[in-house]
């Protein structure tokens, strides 16, 4: 029997009085089991009537992980319709850690009856401790809620137990509420759920962009070689712009860091090499993040190709290389193009590799790289780029690199930013002390940026600077 | 390798005059040798008497500590007398307590028992603190007479009944009465129920019900300084006894 919710709004304890009734019903019902001491659970029940919450903590404890046996779960979940609101949220807690099913019933009454939005989410992580296959339905439901059950069933449908889970999940990733289907995938990710993988790649080319974006960040987290092929299908579906970039990323996830990458990039290679040219064009981006010699072979094919088209092609993929390896190419190149547009292409990303910190080159090969970059550059535009970068390369050499360029008017400021910025790690800064000392120096007198000005005036006192975090939008 | 105790001669010449800031590493074929001499009761004999000689006057503080820490790794009955004698001194009886306690031999126990009746004060506490550690139950009756005597002593004594949690201990702290010291009431609650619960590991579930059922009604009396915390520990140790689907 569960008592009219409304009865206990206002937060109001459960009294002694109801206890002492709820005890003489619960007598009989222990009666039927003589393993459980009766006087232990009365006490316990005792306890988690009690206002002082640390009374009631030894009671939960004991709900939690003592008097063990199916008896005492069902008096304790007997509890839930008759008290407060906070006391059903805190003993469903204790009864979902407790978990045994023999709750469960008690938990999911407790849902249908409650309009309190925190028992009702607690009811909800109940059943995720709790509950199996079976109140899958129910926490799909508890999904359309707002928080805090929405939240608790996203949780709760994550860590359910259960062989039948998984199927379920992926029946409603399908076919589930429109709204809802990309949450069910990545719950299905959540739960690690491999054997979701072959619905996942059907979602990957879904007619709806949402639950095709879930599903590749989905295959981003558990996919392998074997799906590689299916992504790409993912990533020719996908909408041209953000739908893309997040498709192709997810590729490249699959290709450089999950396991088995360097199949998966073998994997991409051949897709690649058997589609048509048009496809070819969608993918040569996506192949140009993940990188290797099977890949530039192709960039270097389409660099060199007299038509114009193909030639801009490569030289835009080159410019989404990962790493320094293709460092001497971009050299080269821009050594002989005659183009501003290309030059300036090829000068951006030597820029942008140069000082990437797993670009396959130390700090002293990363910083002549950089010098040999801005010895090319004929704009100050470049240049000064060239030293907001530089400070990514830790080292002293770096810093010796940056501060003749304090003396450039117009390089003054990027010149400053980046000295300050390596003054900010005190491995270098300590060990370099006066060497930095003057540069900081220097930078006061130069620099019109209050905030380098207080940065560098702390470093030298060998203060820290906490970094402002970025406002959240 | 055979233990060469000529090998240690110098090092043993360099301990009678080590103090602390000299160079340590003079005296590391000491340290090697009572290493090695781990199932050789030969060296050990010999190393513990080499050691246990520096322990008179003449040597410094610091080889003093250094041969404690030693003899409360190779130390046995046979360096007891030795040890014993630092008991009562200030500036020694803390190390000499530190190998005693680690000591495997009955005389350990003998000597600082011997010794809570002579010394005071922090030494004192100290002895009772090692007796502790020891879990000795032939000190109880000694720790017992001083619960009622000085603050820190009794506290420490109840502390070390706690400890020891032996039967004759638990009745001993349940028989203090008449205590006005405040520190002292409650580290005798305190030690109960540690009883309590050493009693219910056991699965002495009626006597360790008795210690928490007192303890709880002492302190909803208010007889009990922090009340609410012992009624609390002790709530939670009646249900702990009352349950007895779960072993504690």
């Amino acid at each position: 029997m569960h008592l009219p919710n409304q009865r206990y709004r206002g937060g109001i304890a459960l009294t002694w009085a109801a206890l002492a009734c709820l005890s003489c019903g619960l007598q009989s019902a222990a009666a039927a089991d003589a393993a459980v001491p009766q006087d232990a659970v009365q006490m316990t029940i005792d306890f988690l009537a009690k206002d002082d919450q640390a009374f009631r903590a030894i009671g939960l404890d004991r709900v939690r992980y003592g008097l063990k046996g199916e008896a005492a779960t069902v008096q304790f979940a007997g509890l839930l319709s008759k008290l407060a609101p906070a006391r059903q949220a805190e003993l469903t807690a204790a009864l979902a850690d407790r978990g045994d099913r023999a709750a469960l019933p008690a938990v999911l009454a407790l849902l249908m009856a409650s309009k309190e939005p925190a028992v009702r989410a607690a009811a909800v992580s109940g059943l995720g401790g709790l509950g199996s296959g079976t109140e899958v339905a129910v926490l799909k439901t508890s999904l359309a809620a707002a928080d805090p059950e929405k939240a608790a069933a996203r949780r709760a449908l994550t860590v359910i137990r259960g062989n039948d889970v998984t199927p379920l999940l992926v029946e409603a990733a399908k076919s589930g509420e429109p709204g809802l289907r990309p949450t069910f995938i990545d719950i299905l990710a959540d739960r690690r759920a491999i054997s979701a993988l072959p619905d996942l790649l059907t979602a990957a080319v879904d007619g709806d962009p949402s639950v095709r974006t879930a599903a590749m960040r989905a295959l981003a987290r558990l996919g392998g070689p074997e799906q590689v092929a299916g992504m790409v299908q993912g990533v020719l579906k996908a909408a041209a712009g953000g739908e893309r970039d997040e498709a192709e990323r997810a590729v490249v996830t699959v290709c450089t860091q999950n396991p088995g990458k360097e199949k998966a990039a073998e994997a991409l290679l051949a897709q690649f090499k058997a589609a048509d040219d048009t496809i070819q064009e969608t993918l040569l981006t996506v192949l140009a993040r993940v990188g290797g010699t099977g890949a530039i072979a192709i960039v270097d094919g389409l660099i060199a190709d007299t038509n114009t088209a193909k030639r801009k092609l490569g030289l835009t993929a080159l410019a989404k290389w990962p790493d320094a390896t293709v460092s001497q190419r971009l050299l080269d190149l821009l050594g002989a193009s005659q183009d501003q547009a290309e030059r300036d292409q090829l000068l951006g990303t030597l820029i942008r590799i140069a000082p990437l910190p797993d670009n396959k080159l130390n700090d002293k090969q990363k910083l002549e790289l950089l010098e040999k970059t801005m010895s090319l550059c004929k704009r100050d535009e470049d240049r000064r780029r060239v030293l907001e970068r530089a400070n990514a390369i830790r080292t002293i050499e770096t810093l010796r690199f940056v501060v003749p360029y304090l003396d450039d008017p117009n390089l003054a400021e990027p010149a400053c930013l980046s000295v300050v910025e390596l003054a900010h790690h005190r491995n270098i800064r300590d060990a370099n002390k006066d060497e930095f000392t003057k540069a900081l120096d220097k930078v006061l007198g130069t620099t019109k940026n209050e905030e380098l000005i207080e940065r560098a005036e702390r470093y030298k006192q060998g203060q820290t600077w906490e970094r402002k975090k970025p406002a959240k939008s | 390798m055979a233990y060469d105790p000529a090998s240690l001669d110098k090092p043993f010449d360099v301990l009678k005059t080590f103090d602390w800031g000299g160079d340590a590493s003079a005296l590391q074929p000491i340290d090697a040798a009572v290493v090695a001499a781990h199932g050789d009761p030969v060296a050990r004999a010999d190393l513990e008497k080499r050691l246990a000689a520096l322990l008179g006057a003449g040597t410094s503080r610091a080889a003093k500590e250094y041969v404690c820490r030693k003899l409360s790794l190779i130390g046995t009955a046979a360096s007891v007398a030795s040890l014993a004698a630092l008991l009562p001194e200030k500036d020694h009886s803390h190390m000499a307590r530190f190998s005693l306690e680690r000591i495997n031999a009955a005389e350990a126990t003998e000597a600082l028992r011997k010794a809570l009746g002579s010394v005071q004060g922090d030494l004192k506490i100290g002895m009772i603190s090692s007796l502790a550690g020891r879990g000795d139950a032939a000190s109880v009756p000694a720790l017992a007479a001083l619960l009622s005597g000085e603050s820190k002593t009794a506290v420490a004594a109840a502390d070390a009944l706690g400890r020891i949690h032996t039967p004759e201990a638990c009745r001993a702290l349940a028989a203090a009465s008449g205590i006005a010291d405040k520190s002292a009431v409650a580290a005798i609650a305190d030690a109960r129920l540690a009883c309590a619960e050493s009693l219910l590991r056991q699965g002495k579930r009626a006597e360790a019900k008795a210690i928490y059922t007192s303890l709880s009604e002492a302190a909803t009396a208010g007889t009990t300084p922090m009340a609410k915390a012992t009624r609390l520990a002790a709530a939670r140790g009646i249900l702990a006894c009352l349950d007895t689907t779960t072993t504690s």
